[in-house]
């Protein structure tokens, strides 16, 4: 019996009896939409992580912090270290960063430049007839994608510009992020050598806004923080802590490699010296592990589905073979070999399969497209859809169940094949 | 030609083997209507099985055109029953929820026949038993006759040579069975086919050239046969 007329034959039992098949694909169906839509929500969280990683961090960037000791049980007290419940991290040992770690970092080959993080203490932010808010500043890095709600930049941001954020706008009385644009700010910090003294010295910096970043859900850093040039944060972070036993140390730096392709190699020579440090790979890798065990998680669900149709298959094509018992007894005295009955029960599987795999991708597809913007909305995603659907994959979900319900299939199809027509044709 | 010789066939084991078939050798020249009469239990229906290759008998031979089909593999036994015979039963064994064409297109499918040739032959066959306009009726709404009808449309459609019925009208009022017993002969007449009629139906069996009654798996007596040729060991 030639193949396709197999397929179209095994394709009319299927239709004859409707109900059944339907009830046996939409078993198949339930895993099948599991899956689908935990390998979308795979794409989309991809998608999502990476454009995270785009807004936040730099590929030729490592950020670099000195391994820390085990933190377990009392530790003995060590000056160097950035230390002190007064101290900025607060009552615990802290190894640090100094000048010499720096210059050390910068001499290893491959490294362009290394910038500690400033994030200057300052007292609050303010602008012409508005009240003090308090603020968290941080570096600007020309390489690292923002979104803007009002104005740009081009390159790197001079050192009397700022970059607010939607939220500081509005504070601090602009009427729209674009009105803020050009406007002049004002920032204010103390010099904490001088704390005890009577009277503290504080110092005014001035700014004229450049941007001002619109909230995407993809940001870490830049959100909730203004951004000022690394130079001018410098400026600011010397003033407030000259003199205090914190200064010069950093928790954090980032070094800059000439070529992303080294960013790797280099980590390696700087955990060899004592430092930890994160890759782009890194952080990407961190959340993508954490949505890959999500992934999996739901793909162990549609798995179980896929599983507990599997009998139901058997089920169903096991009695449908007793019940053809005199059909399949009939096509053999035709001269039908066993191949091909057993073939034709492995293609009714093969369409059950199919079916159910068409239904279920198909019905996530289409809740997933349906559910998209809401999800969205609700999780602040920006313009990243949470589930993105790739034909192929969908394609292989219904290959893939095609053949487990083929593989689910062969004991019917052996039961089939292996009957004996003279017993299938004996009339009672 | 048909040679039948030495058939034997047994079924259980040792004191509980029960002989169905003894020793049964006869021969049938192509074209000719034979009726294989006897009781139920006689073991005529075994003798088909055996004749169409369905079953293997222990001992014996079943020669046709030259060929002992039952030394043959079972995929070419399967292409033999495909191309060369066919079988018309009493419960008809139809699809009742395919249409008639479905039902008679079966054994063109499974004899390949060229996708292109199927529509004739099938349209020729439902015409040489009358059932032209219901092509694409549901067998289910067929009468019994029409069933049976149907039955020997998907018979013949692949021209066999040899064509097996088993009790052909067993569950017919006696009317519509002469019907179907006329198209029976007249396609074995036609076609130069050998008919071979398992009944016990003794008018279905007088219109036959040839009968061969069976009684306790024995060949018990003969008519028509021309040559009595190694007809068992007892006669």
């Amino acid at each position: 019996m030639k193949i396709t007329d197999t397929i179209r034959r095994a394709g009319r039992s299927l239709r004859q009896a409707k109900a059944r098949t339907l009830l046996t694909s939409l078993a198949i169906g339930v895993g099948a939409f599991t899956i689908t839509l935990s390998l979308a929500g795979g794409q989309g969280g991809r998608d999502y992580t990476d454009a995270i990683v785009k807004a936040n961090t730099d590929v030729k960037e490592l950020s670099v912090t000195k391994k820390q000791p085990a933190s377990t049980g009392i530790q003995e007290y060590n000056a160097d270290a950035g230390a002190a419940s007064t101290g900025p991290f607060g009552g615990q040992n802290v190894e640090t960063i100094s000048n010499k770690d720096i210059a050390d970092i910068e001499k290893i080959d491959g490294v362009e430049s290394v910038t500690p993080n400033y994030a200057p203490a300052v007292n609050y932010i303010t602008t012409e007839g508005q009240k003090k808010y308090v603020a968290t500043i941080s570096t600007f890095s020309p390489s690292v994608t923002l979104d803007y709600a009002a104005g740009s930049v081009n390159g790197d941001l001079k050192d009397n510009e700022i970059i607010l954020t939607e939220d500081y706008a509005s504070t601090l009385g602009f009427k729209s992020p674009s009105d803020a644009v050009g406007k002049t700010v004002t920032i204010n910090a103390t010099k904490l050598s001088t704390s005890f003294a009577a009277e503290p010295l504080t110092e005014d910096y001035t700014f004229t806004v450049k941007g001002v970043s619109s909230a995407s859900g993809l940001a870490f850093r830049s959100q909730g923080s203004i951004l000022i040039s690394s130079n001018q944060a410098k400026t600011i972070y010397t003033y407030i802590n000259e003199g205090t036993s914190a200064y010069g140390k950093f928790f954090l730096a980032s070094v800059r490699v000439k070529d992303a392709n080294q960013a790797e190699s280099i980590k390696t020579v700087l955990d060899g010296r004592g430092y930890e440090a994160q890759t782009a790979a890194d952080v990407l890798g961190t959340i993508n592990t954490f949505i890959n065990v999500l992934l999996g998680i739901l793909l162990g669900f549609g798995a179980l589905a896929v599983l507990t149709s599997v009998f139901g298959i058997i089920n169903t094509q096991y009695i449908s073979v007793l019940e053809r018992t005199q059909q399949i007894g009939l096509m053999k005295a035709l001269g039908m070999s066993a191949r091909d009955v057993g073939r034709l029960f492995k293609y009714e599987a093969a369409w059950v399969g199919f079916l159910g795999g068409a239904i279920g991708s198909g019905l996530a597809f289409v809740v997933g497209t349906i559910a998209n913007p809401f999800i969205t909305k609700a999780l602040d995603l920006g313009n990243i859809a949470l589930l993105r659907f790739d034909p192929i994959q969908i394609a292989i979900v219904i290959v893939g169940l095609m053949l487990i319900s083929v593989a689910a299939g062969i004991f019917p199809a052996r039961k089939a094949s292996r009957l004996d027509p003279i017993e299938a044709l004996r009339t009672e | 030609m048909i040679e039948i010789k030495g058939i034997t066939k047994t079924y259980g084991k040792k004191q509980n083997a029960f002989l169905a078939l003894d020793n049964i050798s006869f021969e049938i020249p192509d074209g000719t209507t034979i009726a294989i009469i006897g009781k139920s239990g006689s073991g005529k229906s075994t003798l088909m099985h055996a004749m169409s290759g369905l079953d293997r008998p222990e001992i014996g031979e079943v020669v046709i055109d030259g060929e002992n089909i039952l030394t043959l593999k079972q995929r070419k036994i399967d292409a033999f029953r495909a191309t060369k015979m066919s079988f018309i039963f009493q419960s008809f064994f139809i699809q009742p929820n395919e249409t008639c064409y479905d039902n008679v297109v079966l054994p063109l499918e499974i004899a390949e026949v060229p996708r292109a040739q199927r529509r004739a032959k099938v349209e020729a066959a439902l015409a040489a038993v009358e059932l032209t306009d219901k092509i694409k009726s549901k067998a289910a709404n067929l009468s019994g006759g029409q069933k049976q009808r149907l039955a020997i449309a998907r018979a013949i459609v692949n021209e066999p040579k040899i064509l097996f019925a088993d009790e052909p009208t067993g569950n017919l009022d006696s009317a519509t069975g002469e019907v179907i017993e006329d198209f029976l002969f007249n396609y074995s007449k036609k076609n130069n086919a050998t008919l071979i009629v398992v009944t016990h139906d003794a008018d279905l069996a007088n219109k036959c050239d040839v009968q061969i009654e069976i009684v306790d798996g024995k060949i018990h007596s003969t008519k028509g046969l021309k040559k009595s040729v190694r007809k068992g060991a007892e006669l």
